[in-house]
């Protein structure tokens, strides 16, 4: 009978997907649990677009959501999955996305999961959790233009806007194989130009030493090619520029160029790389290779420079390696300013969490979201992003009440394949890793309680004190005796912090995306082509050709809509820096 | 009597097509029916949001593709590429049919049975992976360059894999490498149906292996090679898109992007659900106009309709 | 009736081999073999890739001998959650979508055959221009609700029953066998179901090892219905989850470049499974089963029918 009267119920559904909404519009009607009444296990699905994993949430992670909630998280990753936007489109279609929903609200996503119905208003709900006080101006930002709060936010952050939001090391910056650069006698490097020549002497030493010829100064791959040659914007983020579409705008506001204008820092870039390949500094293999053909070549140390300290130094840099001097460091140049990204005391709005509309037991459910931004909960939950985890497994306050990590701690953090105690969920630590990927607040905000260190425990004393190695002592050495490359960056004046904001790009006609795509393969492959020709006269004839063909297709158009939308994120990044100062 | 017989055999005629009726109802359930969903293609649908609150925008996708010059070019560079590379593939479809006829002519039980168990591998080696034994294989690095380097054939590596001479061939040569092995099945099986009383005659009549080859085989099989190739003209415009999108760099794109991956290069598979339910629509529509006009020439040309 | 046993191979032998004959064996052995050997080198790649050492296979230093041998990748797959059901799942899938499919297929193909059928070229152009069709992915899906059929395990086997290629290919092949045979059945007033049975389906084996082939390949690699219409772990194929392990390594790898240095340390690097050696680990475990069960086909084509023996 019940089968029935849903499937009677699915095909009035299907007739009204084709004409009419689907879901309800109901809200906050039924609150099936009173707070704390959590006898009844439930399992929630969870529709997740940051996860890294399909299926139940298990280890110790679900036993702390267990036993704090008795809730299951049963996680359906779009991105696991596959199929791109497969899930997504389904499930909405047919009015239930999940009972607890993480999504990136871009493109107006989020307006239109609200007008859709599908994610419930949990004002109710949240009432008197501390979340709704402490990250007040977060929510509101998160749910600005809605009637509500259907939405929590995300990288909710005490620190100012104009605080970097990142750790020991930023997001984009030159790092070489430290060790022959100490072998050079540490040339110094004033501009992009003075770097090509040092990587070349790299080059020619590292293959005598090594004797092989598969040594290179650059390798690039183009599985991350989008509005533009990812490989070449890379040092453009070097000197404080970001993408916004095909607008380099750059951290403070003061300019805002096309990417093809002949003296924007992208076509500099491409030039440069030119010229490295004349040089023969650029790896054959670059046209063809994907990540993972690159990434290994880092993880032998075969590439002499990287634009990122995660493909570099987290490959090569093992305790092996560096213990015999051997590494990647960050290798200042004098004219650089590192773009990085400024905390958002307001929330990143690019993401959030909401409920779904079928949830069964929503008040249940927001208390859990609520936890998420408790102190506990972002160290257990944020884990995976490089939180500390449990206190007391993991790490636990000395007698000075300083935090240090435990034995148990050094060997299974950041996430390794080590056995959880039986007390706490059993397991392997690495799989019991909260599977959600969603950093509630930022990892660089103080954790109570830690006393006054941040929850990103590779900040701490006793964590820098432990990892000190004697690649590190000669590279810190060299840099005034800074203890991480943010340290450096930060004392020489070498970063360039756009403030956090909650802009975002606003809608965009189909149109113009469909223009864009065909513009964005142009300029990528006009790129390629570019630093691969032969030589000037046949580099110049592909600028002009790959020029020609982007404007042909409506490249002024997308940039009009960008450069407005580079003045609007300036405007706002102007706004949240006063905020700031008062 | 005459009038009985004729209503006898209505009447068997529409007991026959009671049985095939179920099936029948099944390929409506699934087939037609869903294609209501065609009504997408006509509005600007944007997920999550019902269709009753997206705009209708009529033709827009449809014309979409023709909007301006550069555009315009572009298109015809990709059909171009669309047409080369289906022709090619129409013009050597007959190879798995010498394949399976060739093979026949093996008299070693066992070793038939190993050629024919292991060419049908490479169809199962997704794309993705044989561009990696293609890296392998052929990049600057690769073991042909190096090979060849190490023995002073040439002093500098070729470029396989990253320059834009010969692409049509070269993407024709993958594709019969894996698909020659798998497309013989049909005629290995069709071969086992042909009467061994033809060739007992025909070795009577004093024919040697070629004549039996020529004159008994291959007229054997046309039937299924009949089909096979108005298949693969009606398939006119659905090249698939994994092989050329692995194998696709910027500088073999100008030759390499068939229609299937100019639609997904340009964004647009994942991004517009109107627009790739548009094209679908377009390609069903222009397959079945070609699978027309084949059956229109093989009546024609043959006296009998293959559909 | 002796002649019918005798195949080619012995007819042709009793002529003297002429000149050409050899030159023709020796080359046509010679081909097949080389192409065969080129046939069997990627798979062979994979195989020695997936038991060296993952970061030698990622450089693509591994070309014909393996070296650091290890397991830990056919490890690491066989511990995955829930592989002993997703196996059964598929191999439930595979067994019954092909029993099904191919019966169906064998049945309509005959029944397309009867002229006498009521509106015939009608029936068999509505099924083959299906082929040409592709509804779209919201449509399938509210469909498949619509009918219950989502998170079961008959979405798997009911949408693929009717397969146009596969009749189309059986079909051909009927009418190309002689006519008398099923004319003396009628004759004798056998109804259709015996002569399907009875005197077409025995004739057929050859093309129905084909279609089932194809069929079973086609269940057996497929991971994209459980992708759209399943959610209920419990009902996920094998393929699905293999796929979803590879799309996992692909994403955790996406996952460094997001999160910078923060998630992952070196040592957690070192050890991990690149995206490519898990795919062709992946694959090297699907494909082998296929070839376990092939040859057990292929003695249906090998045999070749006699016609002749059926009439008496």
């Amino acid at each position: 009978m019940k089968k029935r009267i849903v499937s009677l119920a699915m095909c009035a559904l299907m007739m009204t997907s084709v004409f009419a909404g689907c879901g309800s519009k109901s809200a906050s009607t039924a609150s099936a649990s009173a707070k704390g009444d959590y006898s009844k296990e439930i399992t929630l699905d969870v529709y997740d677009d940051f996860a890294n994993y399909n299926g139940e949430q298990s280890g110790w992670f679900a036993k702390v959501v267990k036993d704090k909630f008795n809730i299951k998280l049963n996680i359906i990753a779009p991105n696991v999955a596959g199929g791109g936007d497969t899930l997504f489109q389904t499930r909405t279609a047919a009015g239930d996305l999940g009972d607890l929903i993480l999504v990136g609200t871009s493109n107006g996503r989020l307006d239109d999961l609200v007008d859709a119905g599908l994610v419930i208003d949990m004002t109710d709900y949240m009432q008197g959790q501390d979340v709704v006080t402490q990250y007040k101006d977060a929510i509101d930002a998160a749910n600005e233009g809605l009637d509500g709060m259907y939405a929590m936010p995300y990288s909710c952050s005490s620190d100012s806007a104009t605080t970097p939001s990142e750790g020991t090391e930023p997001t984009f910056g030159p790092y070489v194989r430290w060790d022959y650069y100490a072998e050079l006698g540490y040339p110094e490097v004033t501009d992009l130009n003075s770097l090509l020549d040092v990587l070349e002497d790299m080059q020619k030493l590292a293959r005598e030493e090594e004797g092989t010829d598969d040594i290179y100064a650059f390798s690039f791959f183009k599985d991350w090619d989008g509005n533009m040659m990812n490989n070449a914007k890379q040092p453009c983020c070097m000197y404080g520029y970001d993408e916004l579409g095909f607008v380099l705008s750059k951290y403070d506001g003061s300019e805002d160029i096309s990417i093809l204008d002949e003296d924007s820092p992208y076509m500099d870039v491409v030039k440069l790389y030119y010229e490295a390949n004349q040089r023969g500094l650029v790896d054959p293999d670059s046209t063809t290779q994907n990540y993972d053909i690159m990434s290994s070549k880092y993880a032998e140390g075969k590439i002499l420079f990287c634009p990122w300290p995660w493909a570099s130094k987290s490959y090569f840099n093992t305790q092996e390696n560096t213990a015999a001097g051997k590494g990647y460091e960050m290798l200042p140049i004098d004219d650089m300013k590192i773009f990085s990204y400024g905390a958002y005391p307001q929330g990143d709005t690019s993401r959030a969490i909401c409920i779904g509309s079928q949830a069964e037991d929503p008040q249940r459910i927001a208390d859990f979201i609520a936890w998420l931004y408790t102190p506990e909960g972002i160290e257990c939950n944020e884990q995976g992003n490089g939180a500390q985890g449990p206190q007391g497994l993991t790490w636990d306050v000395d007698e000075n009440g300083k935090p240090y990590l435990t034995e148990f701690g050094k060997k299974a953090l950041p996430s390794n394949d080590v056995t959880v105690p039986d007390e706490w969920g059993g397991g392997s630590w690495k799989d019991g890793v909260s599977a959600l990927n969603f950093q509630c607040v930022n990892l660089q905000d103080i954790d109570p309680n830690t006393g006054s260190d941040k929850y990103n425990y590779t900040t701490w004393e006793s964590y820098l004190a432990d990892a000190s190695t004697p690649l590190e002592e000669d590279w810190s050495a060299h840099m005034d005796g800074a203890k991480t490359t943010m340290e450096y960056l930060e004392s020489h004046d070498m970063l360039g912090v756009a403030p956090g904001t909650t802009y975002s790009t606003p809608t965009e006609d189909s149109n113009i995306s469909t223009i864009r795509g065909q513009v964005k393969t142009t300029i990528v492959d006009g790129t390629w082509k570019m630093i691969f020709a032969s030589n000037d006269k046949e580099y110049e004839n592909l600028k002009k050709e790959m020029i020609d063909t982007a404007k042909g297709l409506g490249y002024d158009d997308c940039l009009k809509i960008d450069m407005q939308n580079a003045k609007d994120q300036t405007a706002a990044r102007q706004a949240a820096k006063e905020l700031d100062a008062e | 009597m005459n009038k009985l017989g004729m209503s006898a055999k209505k009447a068997t005629g529409f007991k026959y097509f009671l049985w095939i009726l179920p099936f029948m109802i099944l390929v409506f359930l699934f087939s037609y029916f869903p294609l209501h969903g065609w009504i997408y293609s006509f509005y600007d649908y944007k997920p999550p949001r019902s269709l009753s609150d997206c705009d209708f925008v009529g033709l827009y996708w449809f014309k979409m593709l023709f909007s301006n010059k550069t555009q315009v070019a572009q298109l015809i560079q990709v059909m171009k590429n669309t047409f080369a590379m289906s022709l090619l593939g129409i013009m050597t479809s007959i190879f798995p049919l010498f394949f399976a006829v060739f093979l026949n002519e093996i008299k070693n039980k066992k070793f038939k049975t190993f050629v024919q168990t292991f060419t049908t591998l490479p169809n199962f080696i997704s794309w993705v992976l044989v561009f990696s034994v293609a890296f392998a294989l052929f990049s600057s690095n690769g073991m042909v360059n190096n090979f060849l380097m190490d023995n002073n054939f040439i002093t500098e590596p070729i470029k396989f894999l990253d320059s834009d001479t010969h692409t049509y061939l070269k993407m024709l040569f993958w594709s019969m490498w894996k698909g020659l092995g798998w497309g013989s099945i049909i005629y290995l099986s069709s071969i086992a149906s042909i009467d061994q009383e033809l060739y007992e005659a025909a070795s009577i009549d004093g024919a040697g292996r070629f004549q039996k080859m020529k004159y008994i085989t291959i007229p054997e099989l046309m039937p299924t090679f009949f089909v096979m190739l108005m298949m693969s003209v009606s398939n006119f415009l659905n090249n698939g898109m994994d092989q050329y999108y692995v194998f696709q760099n910027s500088f073999n794109k100008e030759h390499i992007q068939v229609l299937d991956l100019y639609v997904y290069n340009i964004g647009m598979t994942g991004s517009s659900y109107s627009l790739a339910t548009a094209i679908s629509m377009l390609k069903s529509i222009i397959s079945v106009a070609l699978l027309t006009v084949c059956n229109l020439v093989s009546k024609a040309v043959r006296g009998e309709t293959i559909v | 009736m002796k002649g019918n046993k005798l195949d080619n191979a012995s007819s042709a032998a009793k002529y003297k081999l002429s000149a050409g004959d050899k030159v023709f064996s020796v080359i046509n052995y010679l081909v097949f073999g080389i192409f065969t050997l080129i046939c069997i080198y990627p798979f062979y790649y994979m195989i020695i890739n997936t038991i060296s050492a993952n970061d030698l296979s990622a450089a693509g230093d591994i070309r014909f001998l393996p070296s650091g041998i290890h397991f830990s990748n056919y490890q690491a797959l066989l511990s995955l959650n829930g592989l002993g059901t997703a196996a059964l799942v598929s191999i439930g899938k595979t067994v019954i979508g092909t029993v099904t499919t191919v019966l169906a297929t064998a049945f309509l193909g005959f029944m397309f055959t009867q002229e006498r059928m009521w509106k015939r070229k009608f029936w068999y152009r509505y099924v083959v221009i299906i082929m040409y069709f592709n509804a779209g992915l919201i449509p399938m899906f509210i469909t498949m609700k619509t009918l219950g059929l989502t998170n079961t395990f008959w979405v798997y086997i009911i949408p693929g029953i009717v397969q146009p290629f596969n009749i189309i290919l059986v079909k051909t092949y009927i009418e190309s066998l002689p006519k008398s045979v099923q004319e003396a059945a009628e004759i004798d007033g056998a109804g259709v179901f015996r002569r399907f049975w009875q005197i077409t389906l025995p004739v057929c084996t050859p093309i129905l090892a084909t279609v089932a082939i194809f069929a079973a390949v086609g269940q057996w690699n497929s991971y994209q219905d459980t992708l759209i219409y399943i959610t209920d772990q419990k009902l996920y194929s094998l393929q699905y989850l293999l796929y979803t392990y590879i799309n996992q390594a692909s994403s955790l790898a996406a996952m460094v470049r997001n999160t910078g240095m923060q998630g992952m340390s070196a040592a957690a690097l070192a050890t991990q499974q690149t995206p490519t050696s898990i795919q062709m680990t992946v694959s090297v475990v699907v494909v082998l089963p296929i070839l376990c069960i092939y040859p057990i086909f292929q003695r249906y084509f090998v045999k070749g029918i006699m016609i002749g023996s059926v009439k008496g």
